[in-house]
């Protein structure tokens, strides 16, 4: 028995969608579906967001509050709308193209504030829409559109990007894989916090065809040649292997601050300092540090501003400085540590 | 929407993909004249549903 009520989510009055025959983008669509209304996940809770692309068509087939966005700027949007309504589940439906080539920067940021949306990037390796040109993503050696003696260039490692820095979720699968790629996507609409799952997909037309596929299922098999799935659970993934990868926040050493008892100093048989006189306690001439606060006087001399070769010229030695430790934060707590040595005259 | 012998299959949604024909492991399914058909063996696996990127095939259940 398969659960059919998916179906609810998607807009299959405009069905056939616009795929190529075999294309993954499908199978992603389906299987998010799947998941999300698994997890009771409807209009009424729910917003996805998608870029541009073939990939970027995905948004606008569910029966969700969806959003198109320009090229690139589908993480903006989506974690936008998290901002304004932390209420809703955010989702990101969209491209390797549009999230890591034109979308790179967002991926960054995005991910580095770490708000609460998933992302799934249907990752072809190609620039499907425009024409099956060398993307971000695209295997080095690849040949395509506008790299006919193979792909120059390393590809962006996003296995790698996106795991730098705790907290992060980032999985990879293939639409092949089907209970892996189920687990996956379930897994990541569940995270608390900015969740990636990069699912290796197949752009048969502009892509799988020239690389000499006939089908979307010979490309499968060309995909479990390429990546295994990696037992237990990771905090990183190599670049050949299919799994999670996820790392919660370091928790945080919290000290316990103990708030020091100030002794009470007893002041009575103490010298009585009139202003004039504790002028003369400004550090000069081997003399010691004074200054006045709320009635006592405090020895300052001590303190590491004075010492050494680079000492600081004293500017506020030989003051009553009430007024000015007051409106000062933390001040307070600063001076009586030093040692009080007598009375101010009123 | 076109019932065979264990699946119904859409023929307005299909795109004729053969993947359904290729995940099965009974290879029951075939694309003839155009049409996805049937011949005696499914086990109702749901590996054709399961795999169809276009919502275009069904098991029948029971
Ligand atoms: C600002 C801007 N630059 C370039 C384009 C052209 N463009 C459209 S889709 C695309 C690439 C999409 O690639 P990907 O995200 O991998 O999606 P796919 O089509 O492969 O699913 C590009 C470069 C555009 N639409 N807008
Ligand atoms: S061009 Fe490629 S990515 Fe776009 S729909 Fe066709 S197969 Fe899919
Ligand atoms: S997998 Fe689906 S779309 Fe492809 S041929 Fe079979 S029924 Fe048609
Ligand atoms: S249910 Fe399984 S055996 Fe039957 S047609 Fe589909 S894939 Fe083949």
């Amino acid at each position: 028995m398969i659960d059919r009520s998916y179906k609810e989510l998607l807009k299959l009055g405009r069905f056939p969608h616009t795929w190529c025959p075999g294309c993954g983008i499908g199978a992603v669509l389906k299987n998010v579906a799947m998941a999300m209304k698994e997890l009771g996940w409807n209009n009424q809770n729910t917003s996805v967001v998608s870029g541009i692309g073939c990939s970027g068509r995905m948004a606008g087939y569910m029966n969700l509050d969806a959003v198109h966005t320009p090229h690139g700027r589908a993480l903006t949007a989506a974690e936008a709308i998290k901002t304004v309504r932390p209420d809703l589940n955010v989702v990101v439906l969209s491209g390797d193209g549009d999230l890591g080539a034109i979308g790179g920067n967002h991926l960054l940021h995005t991910s580095r504030r770490n708000p609460d949306i998933t992302v799934f990037c249907n990752d072809n390796e190609i620039y499907g829409l425009t024409g099956g040109q060398a993307g971000p993503t695209t295997p080095k050696g690849t040949k395509t559109v506008t790299s006919p003696r193979g792909e120059h260039y390393q590809p962006l490692r996003l296995n790698r990007i996106l795991t730098t820095q705790a907290p992060y979720f980032y999985a990879r699968t293939t639409v092949y894989h089907l209970n892996h790629f189920k687990t996956c996507i379930r897994e990541a609409l569940l995270w608390k916090g900015f969740s990636f799952v990069d699912i290796i997909s197949d752009c048969i037309e502009l892509n799988g065809r020239r690389l000499g596929f006939k089908t979307a299922h010979q490309m499968f098999k060309w995909f479990e040649e390429r990546f295994h799935i990696a037992e237990g659970v990771r905090d990183h993934l190599k670049d050949d292997e299919l799994g999670i990868a996820k790392k919660e926040v370091e928790a945080e050493v919290k000290v316990e601050v103990e708030v020091e008892q100030i002794p009470e100093v007893q002041i009575e048989g103490l010298k009585l300092f009139a202003l004039e006189e504790l002028k003369q306690f400004d550090g000069t001439e081997g003399r010691p540090i004074y200054i006045g606060y709320k009635g006592k006087v405090y020895d300052i001399s001590a303190s590491p501003l004075f010492q050494g070769e680079k000492r600081m010229r004293c500017h506020i030695a030989g003051k009553d400085l009430t007024r000015d430790i007051e409106i000062a934060p933390h001040g307070e707590e600063l001076l009586f540590k030093f040692p009080v040595v007598g009375r101010l005259k009123e | 929407m076109k019932p065979r012998l264990n699946v119904i299959w859409n023929e307005n949604y299909c795109k004729r993909c053969i993947l359904c024909v290729e995940v099965c492991p009974e290879s029951v399914l075939s694309l003839e004249r155009d049409e996805i058909v049937e011949k005696p063996g499914c086990i109702r696996c749901y590996q054709c549903e399961r795999y169809c990127p276009d919502v275009a095939i069904e098991v029948m259940d029971g």
